[in-house]
């Protein structure tokens, strides 16, 4: 198949053609750097993309923490993450960048608390 | 009653930048006064990454890019009210705040507005049919999922490519709704490139250029919604009406400031931006009363958001040290390709920010300021879009003696 | 509120504002009186969706019924308004003529004024227009003094609070579903929320009168749904007028003509629009019609922009004349001639709001006459609305803050709407739960952001006070729930602080 590209490595926003099927790719027209051509190639043989979402919270001033994956993750497992998400609690006092979950691929990527959550006393 | 140096109406992202700029440029008697629980504004609600590439060279989330700014206010112990709503404000600076202890009364040296924005709602977009529930604008529906952990509906059509709408058709799909189309009036979108990629594209969600929401059907919730394709003088062609099977129609069709106060202050507004028109220094009509962030003009990123608030308080601070000289007023004229420029008018012919506003998306352009025949200064892009705010500075050098100012973006 | 002692003197069907003034008057009486409603709440049908007008009474053909309740509803409207607390002013009307070939028409309806004894009437030239309203363009106008504008919604409530406070029994959502006789001196009412026992009947169940009067075996009536779209302005734009604004009515209309309202809290209503339509529940906006109503305002005001409206909606009148006929027939307010005790009120439409009183007092007539009611020495005619704290003098408002700090936290900043104030429209004493109720007896998500900042406040308030699961927070009752669940899964798999989830499994997709 066939796709144009805008690529986000820079402002630039160069718009660049691709063809491949499936992760084999055919020809690729329009990049004007190397960053911009690593894109669009990792675009369709690996993309990663950094998951961001909500955990519920016991005991904290807030409901809900955000959270995000702590480095990018293939696209592929993003739903899947969604889903986890919602069946995981954590406690408070949570810290920014604490980890709330982890191992979520083999690569020992976790899911990591994006807001301060204090402590309520009940 | 007692006068303070510096009132902040609005704790969100601009508030707090003007906040702990007015702290690091020596002024003690500050004072936030923000409507909701807690501060961060709509920051608290926006969890998914991106801000504070350009102010912090990293990709943080909202609450994260908030809590930057939380931390130097709870460090430099800078006052704040929470759960206080200012009802009113007067040309003299004074503001009536409502909250649980009462009123209060303050007064100021400096009013600096920073209470963001509204989105526009479906009554003033005028869609026609039914007004069932289900109808939901993005930042409600954002706010619904991200704050309370509410689901809003489970198939879910999405009017407007704003980078809101774009966030949410993620979101929502993240979390298990389905989300059948996102529709955009215009033949081109207003989001950033890199939210059409992994909002949409990532998704397969399809995204209707030139197409729009035409009726609404429900009886109790929403049922369905007809989208209809525009042609170029935006008319309905004719055939083009489809049916959607939906339970949710999340609307992302623009902001608005939020001038309310403003405008009881007896503050202009600039019809085109919604927001004050403003001196180079962020200075409205009303000497003292300065305005930042989303209530000035609607911005895209939160980074410029906190340059804004933090280069307009350079102007509070000269405005209360009395070092802000006068000159003749100059107008700022909008030439052909803009929609509009903050700030409208300059005052003083200081080192000054431009911000601007394209009318149309394009290729190659050039950004031309006038002094009459003269160029001033001219700035090329190679692409251009109304959805990604241009800033541009001018030092007081290039702007000494002008007798007038145009700017206008041509071709190359 | 299942019926568990279901007999009845008199039932009412249809809680609309003329079903809770009758409630209220027969109150005054040692009556037993229930309302069988079926929305959600009081006034759902017509009575919440008109302009809110209390007219003179020179639009109406002399000698009918239409006629003389509009004039005597008129004179006593302001009191009415006092003892329920609901908001009332004679801001004044003017009919104007933007042709000359219109003056003709002014003076008809002078005529037909002065013939139904409506005060002040007086036709005033262009010059004397633009006294009054600066920004009008017009040729002459027919004005009106005695005109006024009230809340149509809010005197819905106060009637049947009042009643209810009288000791009337509402039932909402509850919906008549059979009409049948026991013998010769009760009724047999079958709703969907049981059955009710009664000696009279009172239909004024509205755009479904005709419905109710088939039902109950009377055949001979039939109405005709006609819509009227309006727009509603930003108050930024109130400026613009402070008379109500009305054209020279065409004959053989469906209604009165777009005309400009300034409503009572504000705004201005552009509309409405008359149309007749097929369906009964048809609230839809058209998008001819929205173009149509701005066009037509700016004959009159060519300084509104559509940028103005913050919201469209409609209303649908209950007419007796046909789409062929058009115009009015005059109200029906009678006891029906083949059923004995069942009392109809049919095509109460314009103007229907301002003559509520005067229809209510004929209706206890009819049974006084037959019964000889006793009066009920407990009545008190006075009740009183929520207080509006933004309309509180400023040095009264700290202290009712100090009273109850609910007052302090404003929770729909474009119409400065109290905690307080929600709190209690949540809790109203009628039971009606939906946001669309508290935001009639609050104003709450009626500002220019729509609720962009109040809804969810609103949703909690109700969900908390109410313990309401997420699916039961409605707009409007019935169906039309706002959520539909949990984000997460409520039974979630508790993570102590030092034990992580280890989920590698979880993610064989």
């Amino acid at each position: 198949m066939k796709r144009e590209f805008i690529c986000i490595i820079c402002p630039k926003g160069c718009r660049i053609s691709a063809e491949y099927e499936g992760t084999d790719i055919k020809n690729i027209i329009g990049d004007k750097c190397l960053k911009g051509k690593d894109y669009v190639k990792n675009e369709i043989t690996n993309p990663l993309r950094i998951f961001t979402g909500s955990v519920l919270v016991e005991n904290g001033d807030f409901p809900l923490v955000s959270v995000k994956t702590s480095s990018p993750i293939p696209k592929k497992y993003l739903k899947k993450i969604g889903e986890i998400t919602r069946r995981i609690k954590v406690e408070a006092p949570i810290e920014i960048g604490q980890v709330v979950a982890k191992n979520l691929v083999s690569e020992d990527i976790n899911l990591i608390a994006t807001r301060k959550v204090n402590i309520i006393n009940k | 009653m007692p006068e303070k140096e510096v009132i902040i109406i609005g704790g969100g992202a601009a508030g707090l930048a003007a906040a702990v700029a007015c702290k690091q440029k020596g002024i003690e008697d500050i004072l936030i006064i923000e409507r909701g629980d807690y501060l961060g504004g709509i920051l608290n609600q926006c969890i998914h990454d991106g801000f504070g590439l350009e102010k912090f060279h990293t990709s943080l989330s909202g609450p994260e890019y908030a809590q930057k700014y939380i931390n130097q206010v709870m460090d430099k112990k800078i006052p704040f009210l929470l759960n206080s709503m200012v009802v009113n404000l007067t040309p003299q600076k004074e503001v009536i705040v409502v909250n649980n202890n009462g009123l209060q009364h303050y007064r100021a040296k400096v009013i600096i507005l920073a209470m963001g924005c509204r989105e526009r709602t479906r009554g003033a977009i005028g869609i026609p049919g039914a007004r069932p529930a289900g109808i939901y604008t993005a930042g409600v529906a954002q706010e619904l999922i991200n704050l309370k952990d509410y689901m809003v509906g489970e198939k879910i059509v999405i009017l407007g490519s704003g980078d809101i709408g774009l966030i949410m058709a993620r979101r929502l799909t993240l979390e298990g709704a389905e989300v059948v189309l996102v529709a955009e009036k215009l033949p081109y979108s207003s989001g950033l490139p890199r939210n059409i990629n992994q909002c949409l594209y990532d998704f397969d969600i399809p995204l209707l250029l030139s197409h729009t929401v035409v009726d609404i059907e429900g009886n109790g919730r929403l049922s369905g919604v007809t989208i209809a394709q525009l042609g170029k003088r935006g008319g309905i062609i004719p055939g083009s009406k489809r049916k959607i099977v939906c339970d949710t129609l999340l609307l992302s069709v623009g902001l608005i400031p939020e001038n309310e106060l403003s405008r009881e202050a007896g503050i202009v507004l600039d019809p085109i931006t919604g927001g004050p028109q403003v001196d180079e220094r962020g200075q409205t009509g009303v000497p003292g009363i300065f305005a930042c962030g989303n209530v000035l003009q609607v911005h895209d990123i939160v980074d410029n958001v906190s340059l804004e608030a933090e280069y307009i308080v350079e102007g509070v601070t000269e405005y209360l040290e009395g070092r802000l000289t006068r000159e003749p007023e100059i107008k700022i004229e909008l030439g052909e390709g803009l929609r509009y420029v903050v700030p409208q008018k300059l005052i003083y012919r200081k080192d000054t920010i431009f911000s601007f506003r394209v009318n149309q998306p394009g290729e190659k352009k050039i950004l031309i300021f006038e002094d009459g025949k003269k160029a001033i200064k001219k700035k090329s892009f190679p692409r251009v879009n109304p959805a990604e705010m241009i800033r541009v500075k001018l030092s007081s050098a290039e702007l000494e003696g002008i007798k007038i100012l145009k700017v206008k973006l041509v071709s190359l | 509120m299942k019926a568990i002692n279901n007999h009845y003197d008199v039932v009412i069907i249809g809680g609309g504002v003329v079903g809770s003034a009758i409630a209220r008057e027969l109150s005054k009486y040692k009556v037993n009186v229930a309302v069988l409603e079926k929305e959600d709440d009081v006034g759902w049908g017509i009575s919440c969706r008109n302009s809110g007008v209390v007219h003179a009474g020179f639009n109406n053909k002399p000698g009918t019924l239409m006629a003389r309740l509009c004039v005597e509803g008129n004179k006593s409207f302001k009191e009415l308004c006092k003892q329920l607390d609901v908001p009332y002013k004679k801001i004044g009307k003017l009919v104007v003529a933007k042709k000359k070939e219109e003056i003709k028409g002014l003076q008809k309806l002078k005529q037909q004024g002065d013939t139904n004894s409506v005060d002040n009437l007086q036709i005033i030239d262009s010059y004397e227009v633009k006294k009054l309203e600066p920004n009008l363009v017009g040729m002459a106008a027919l004005y009106s003094p005695e005109t006024a504008i009230t809340s149509p919604y809010l005197l819905t409530i106060a009637l049947a609070e009042n009643a209810l406070n009288n000791g009337v029994s509402f039932f909402l959502n509850t919906e008549v579903k059979d009409v049948t006789r026991l013998n010769n001196s009760y009724f047999k009412i079958t709703t969907n929320q049981g059955e009710f026992i009664t000696s009279y009947v009172i239909n004024s169940a509205g755009l479904y009168a005709d419905f109710i009067a088939r039902i109950a075996g009377i055949k001979k009536y039939r109405l005709y749904p006609c819509r009227g779209e309006y727009h509603i302005l930003d108050k930024n734009a109130s400026w613009l007028i402070s008379h109500l604004i009305y054209p020279v009515p065409q004959a053989g209309a469906g209604g009165l003509g777009v005309h400009l309202t300034p409503t009572i809290d504000g705004n201005i209503l552009v509309g409405p629009s008359n149309e007749y339509i097929r369906k009964k529940d048809d609230l839809s906006t058209t998008s001819q019609i929205m173009k149509m109503l701005s066009a037509e305002a700016r004959e009159f005001l060519p300084l509104i922009s559509s940028r103005d409206i913050i919201r469209s909606y409609s209303g649908i009148r209950a007419k007796q004349a046909p789409s062929s006929e058009g115009g009015y027939w005059d109200f029906v307010i009678q006891e029906s001639a083949t059923v004995n005790n069942f009392i109809n009120l049919i095509g109460i439409e314009s103007p229907g709001l301002t003559a509520v009183q005067p229809i209510a007092k004929r209706v206890v007539e009819i049974i006084n006459k037959k019964e000889r009611l006793d009066y009920n020495p407990s009545f008190n005619p006075f009740r009183k609305g929520i207080l509006r704290f933004d309309e509180q003098e400023e040095e009264t408002k700290p202290n009712l803050i100090k009273q109850d700090p609910d007052y302090g936290e404003i929770v729909c900043r474009c119409e400065k709407v109290t905690k307080k104030e929600i709190l209690e429209a949540a809790n109203n004493p009628l039971g009606a739960r939906s946001l669309v109720s508290i935001k009639y007896r609050t104003r709450a998500m009626m500002g220019r952001c729509q609720g962009g900042y109040c809804q969810t406040r609103i949703m909690e308030i109700l969900r908390e006070s109410f313990k309401l699961s997420l699916q039961e927070i409605t707009l409007k009752g019935k169906n039309s729930y706002l959520l539909t669940g949990y984000r997460s899964n409520k039974e979630n798999k508790s993570c102590q602080k030092k034990k992580l989830l280890s989920l590698e499994e979880e993610l064989l997709v």
